[in-house]
């Protein structure tokens, strides 16, 4: 990472803000409001007025997922929290829809931990929830696993696992 | 009871107008009072009861406006609060206090409505902030920050203003020694108090409502008003959890206030005759006076009189402090005079704010008219 300085300021009364300047001189501004908005403004080099988009929180969790590139598909989805009372300790939780190449495998057979260190914590399996599923668990077609892990970790995930 | 069930209900369809309109409630909420008190219907009139939730509503407003008040953060930024902070006060003081004594109000009125007319609403400076979408400019921050210097200066006003007749210096210790005993309970109590915030049941809530309430009846013992004790309770209370405070409290603060704010509209009386000169004057210079100030901010603080422009639109409107000082202190042909001004510029400020940025580009293109360019623009 180039050494983008991200300024970070409490306004009393408005919330937190954050801004950052691009490598390419555009600014990029976003507001945590006391109202439970999130504002983000961008403003390109050489412009003088921002342009802004208000977002709710599960809004603005969505674009932080996609700029992050954790959304693959539309309909999976994944959820970074970041937990700043540990070390600010970050998990990311990630749906999956289990392929053809993987259904009638077991986890303890897939190696999951031992090969990405996530964890398959649920699988939805003809809108029942399984929790915690046991090594043994075969996927079925359909299934859908959610994984817990740190984001390299997912990345691993969808890397070794997905694709076998 | 039935004059505040009224009252609420009415001002029920107001906020939801203002919401929708995206305008400001507050001058509504006075409108309504006007339209069903004293000088409009008579329909409701103050009672012990609704007495009771305008003095609930003012204790959290100030008691809110404490807890914002995080004294270190001021401390680091005290270069970019005292400039515009000391612009705005005498511009807007002095303005406001020859007028209102040319006017033919007394000296010691004419400080009352001089700090009104000086103090912009913090609610509606911020919400304006935000809901036009201005965080991001410049001259946002100048006007955060002013808000703050703003408060201070209230504070500070509402001590010497309701130390009436007592020592001055006495009644000054009186009230460090409030917050040396206040700040001493939240630095020692900081664990207890965080494990009752922490809570899920109603404890959290609970105890704030009575800490508040606790403090402010203390202020008949010790002979301070009771807006300083809950300032130096919210001042306090900041070095511990002042989210969790003000998320409790918010509540009480924003229904209370309504009331208050409807019933400073029922008391208004025009039966001593309205001076209709005299609001015009103080309304049209409320506004004037606060472009001089913005101007000269812009032109000290961003180098730029068009920033002014954008400073000046937000901090037009005069609210809930204003409101304040003129039920705590104000005679009722000052009252009358600072609702007319409260309602007038914060509808008018929301208007300017909204199309500040709008009139920043169209000075800019008018200026470039009538001086031809040196180069040429591209684009926008």
């Amino acid at each position: 990472m180039s050494a983008m300085s991200l300024r970070s300021l409490t306004l009393p009364g408005v919330g937190t803000k954050y801004e950052f300047e691009t490598d390419k001189g555009d600014t990029v501004a976003i507001f945590f409001t006391k109202t439970g908005t999130i504002q983000m403004y961008t403003l390109q080099k050489g412009c003088t007025t921002p342009s802004a988009a208000e977002m709710t929180p599960v809004e603005a969790r969505r674009l932080g997922n996609i700029l992050t590139g954790a959304i693959i598909e539309a309909d999976q989805e994944s959820v970074e929290i970041a937990f700043s009372a540990l070390a600010d300790l970050r998990v990311t939780i990630h749906s999956f829809l289990i392929p053809k190449t993987i259904t009638g495998r077991s986890i303890e057979d897939l190696q999951i931990r031992a090969k990405t260190g996530a964890t398959v914590i649920a699988v939805c399996r003809h809108d029942r929830n399984i929790v915690n599923p046991p090594p043994s668990f075969v996927f079925e077609t359909g299934d859908a696993a959610l994984v817990i892990g740190e984001s390299d970790q997912i990345k691993m995930f969808e890397r070794e696992i997905m694709v076998d | 009871m039935e004059g505040i069930v009224l009252a609420l209900f009415l001002c029920l369809i107001l906020a939801l107008i203002s919401k929708y309109l995206s305008v400001p409630a507050i001058p509504f909420y006075i409108l309504a009072g006007v339209l069903l008190g004293k000088a409009g219907l008579g329909l409701v009139a103050s009672d012990e009861i609704s007495h009771f939730f305008s003095e609930m509503g003012l204790i959290f407003l100030l008691f809110f406006m404490g807890l914002g008040l995080k004294t270190e953060r001021i401390a680091a930024n005290r270069a970019a609060v005292l400039t515009s902070g000391i612009i705005d006060l005498n511009v807007n003081m002095i303005i406001g206090f020859i007028a209102a004594y040319m006017l033919g109000f007394s000296i010691s009125e004419s400080l009352i409505v001089a700090s009104a007319f000086y103090i912009s609403s913090t609610a509606m400076a911020l919400t304006s902030l935000i809901e036009n979408r201005k965080l991001m400019l410049r001259e946002a921050e100048t006007v955060i920050w002013l808000m703050v210097f703003e408060d201070l200066i209230l504070i500070i006003f509402l001590a010497l203003i309701s130390a009436g007749n007592q020592n001055l210096i006495v009644f000054l210790l009186k009230i460090l020694g409030v917050l040396a005993v206040l700040y001493a309970f939240a630095h020692y109590g900081k664990e207890f108090l965080i494990s009752i915030l922490d809570r899920d049941d109603e404890l959290p809530i609970l105890f704030t409502f009575a800490a508040v309430l606790t403090t402010a009846s203390f202020s008949i013992y010790l002979g301070i008003p009771e807006t300083m004790m809950v300032i130096a309770l919210g001042v306090a209370f900041a070095t511990t959890d002042p989210d969790a405070f003000e998320q409790h409290a918010r509540p009480f603060k924003d229904v209370f206030l309504v009331v208050f704010f409807v019933f400073f509209g029922v008391t208004i009386d025009f039966s001593g005759g309205v001076n209709w000169y005299m609001i015009t004057v103080i309304c049209l210079l409320a506004i004037v006076s606060k472009l001089i100030s913005g101007v000269l901010t812009g032109l000290f603080i961003h180098g730029s009189a068009l920033s002014g422009l954008e400073i000046w639109g937000n901090t037009i409107a005069r609210g809930e402090f204003s409101i304040a000082i003129a039920v705590l202190y104000g005679s009722p042909l000052v009252g009358t005079t600072i609702a007319a001004m409260v309602i007038v510029t914060s509808i008018i400020g929301s208007f300017i704010a909204k199309y500040s940025t709008a009139l920043r580009k169209g000075i800019l293109s008018l200026g470039r008219k009538k001086s031809p360019p040196h180069r040429v623009h591209l684009g926008r």
